[in-house]
């Protein structure tokens, strides 16, 4: 009977806007976190809104960023232009909408983590050195003036406790790779780059890159001088 | 030239240009503290950003709102749109100045940055001009840019009817600062990609 219906039913919950993100200035994915389901089927919807214009739109693109998430791509995104962004959750008994949430995309830029990082152990002369090299984030185009990277690495040792104060960082500027002198012989090291675009957030750390350094390596060294 | 043209660093284009970078890097980044500051002041709940709708100044100055656009815009319109917005700004910032040196809730420190980037602002439309007109000997851009011909054609920005709050300009600022920064670094990778592109 439509008393039950009305006893155990609800409106949706409210949607709730977690967070956007652009990786390179050129597109962006707005997600959201759904509220209770009211114990009926729901759907969610984002619409927007562009700076200076009364037009809404609705979400490009719902599959490419996974669940709960509306991707912007090239053609939909802007930047400098404040989107107002609200989500709409619907079910048999009505709408919900979240709090609206203004971002411009200057404001979200945090780039996806350096690639393929590589470490190799150098040994010249008297000198033994850890070679830390790695990649751009593939969809950061360094190269037109359109966003300028600079790299972080850390380092620590293998073993040592799980506390943050452990690691060792260092910034690397614009170059794609960074040594680092006098490991210990013996020892083995955990390393990890990560980047940020002009004035955006850092990305997350890479995966880690594992370096064991023989003992004793300058035994067999030959002192020339 | 005193000491002879040896002892004499004539800057190339590519000094030129890594020197007006930094110092718009730099000039953004003292607007997104101040910015800051502000919200800390002002504005301590985080939800606020709605309730302000914002029509800057210079927003009839058309920009380029995306890579693609901006590397389709000619040299010289790219330049002349450089110049227009750091043109439009060194009143308003000396304006932002005077009004926050007569808040209490500013330190001097505070207040002491909006001056700073008005000068900053002046200082980086200087060097822009020198390297227009570099690039204009070099026969690397046309003659036709109004900023560098009549100085007048390019200052009447829209007069807004009431006037934007501190706020306000400071957002626009820090916005159109970021412009800046990025149009010039465009700038210079289309014109010297060999260098640092």
């Amino acid at each position: 009977s439509w008393m039950s219906y009305i006893v155990c039913h609800y409106p949706p919950g409210r949607p709730r806007l977690t967070r956007c993100r652009s990786p390179e200035k050129e597109t962006f994915t707005c997600w959201w976190e759904t509220g209770s389901s009211g114990r009926l089927p729901t759907s969610h919807h984002l619409y927007y809104r562009k700076e200076s214009s009364a037009e809404v739109f609705e979400c490009p693109d719902y599959h490419s960023a996974g669940n709960n998430s509306c991707y912007f791509d090239k053609r939909h995104t802007l930047i400098w232009i404040i989107y107002n962004i609200t989500v709409v959750a619907s079910n048999a008994l009505g709408k919900t909408y979240s709090d609206s949430v203004e971002v411009d995309v200057m404001d979200i830029v945090q780039p996806h983590p350096p690639e393929n990082v590589t470490v190799s152990l150098i040994q010249a002369e008297n000198n033994v050195y850890i070679l830390v090299r790695w990649e751009p984030p593939r969809d950061a185009d360094t190269r037109s003036g359109w966003v300028t990277i600079k790299y972080e690495i850390r380092i620590k040792l293998e073993n040592s406790t799980e506390n943050s104060n452990s690691w060792e960082s260092y910034s690397a500027g614009k170059q794609l790779e960074f040594s680092i002198y006098s490991p210990q012989p013996g020892a083995s090291y955990l390393i990890q780059v990560r980047c940020k675009l002009d004035q955006g957030q850092w990305s997350e750390w890479s995966s880690f890159a594992f370096i064991q350094i023989p003992d004793r390596t300058s035994d067999n060294a030959v002192m020339i001088f | 030239c005193m000491h002879g043209p040896t002892a004499c660093h004539v800057p190339s284009l590519a000094d030129l240009f890594d020197r007006v970078i930094q110092h718009s890097a730099r000039m953004h980044s003292l607007s997104n503290d101040l910015h800051s500051e502000f919200e800390q002041y002002f504005l301590p709940s985080k939800n606020h950003i709605g309730k302000i709708y914002r029509k800057c100044h210079t927003s009839n100055i058309l920009t380029p709102n995306g890579k693609e656009n901006a590397q389709k815009l000619a040299r010289e319109e790219l330049t002349e749109v450089i110049l227009k917005l750091l043109m439009a700004w060194r009143d308003p910032l000396f304006q932002l100045h005077e009004s926050m040196a007569h808040q209490q809730d500013f330190n001097s420190f505070s207040s002491n940055k909006a001056l700073k980037m008005g000068d900053m602002v002046h200082e980086l439309r200087k060097g822009v001009e020198k390297i227009a007109e570099k690039m204009r000997v070099l026969g690397m851009l046309g003659n036709s840019i109004p900023a560098l011909s009549s100085r007048e054609a390019m200052l009447p920005v829209s007069e807004s009817e009431e006037a934007m709050s501190d706020y306000e300009l400071l957002y626009c600022f820090r916005r159109d600062s970021n412009k800046v920064q990025n149009y010039l670094k465009i700038l210079k990778c289309r014109i010297i990609p060999e260098h640092d592109c």
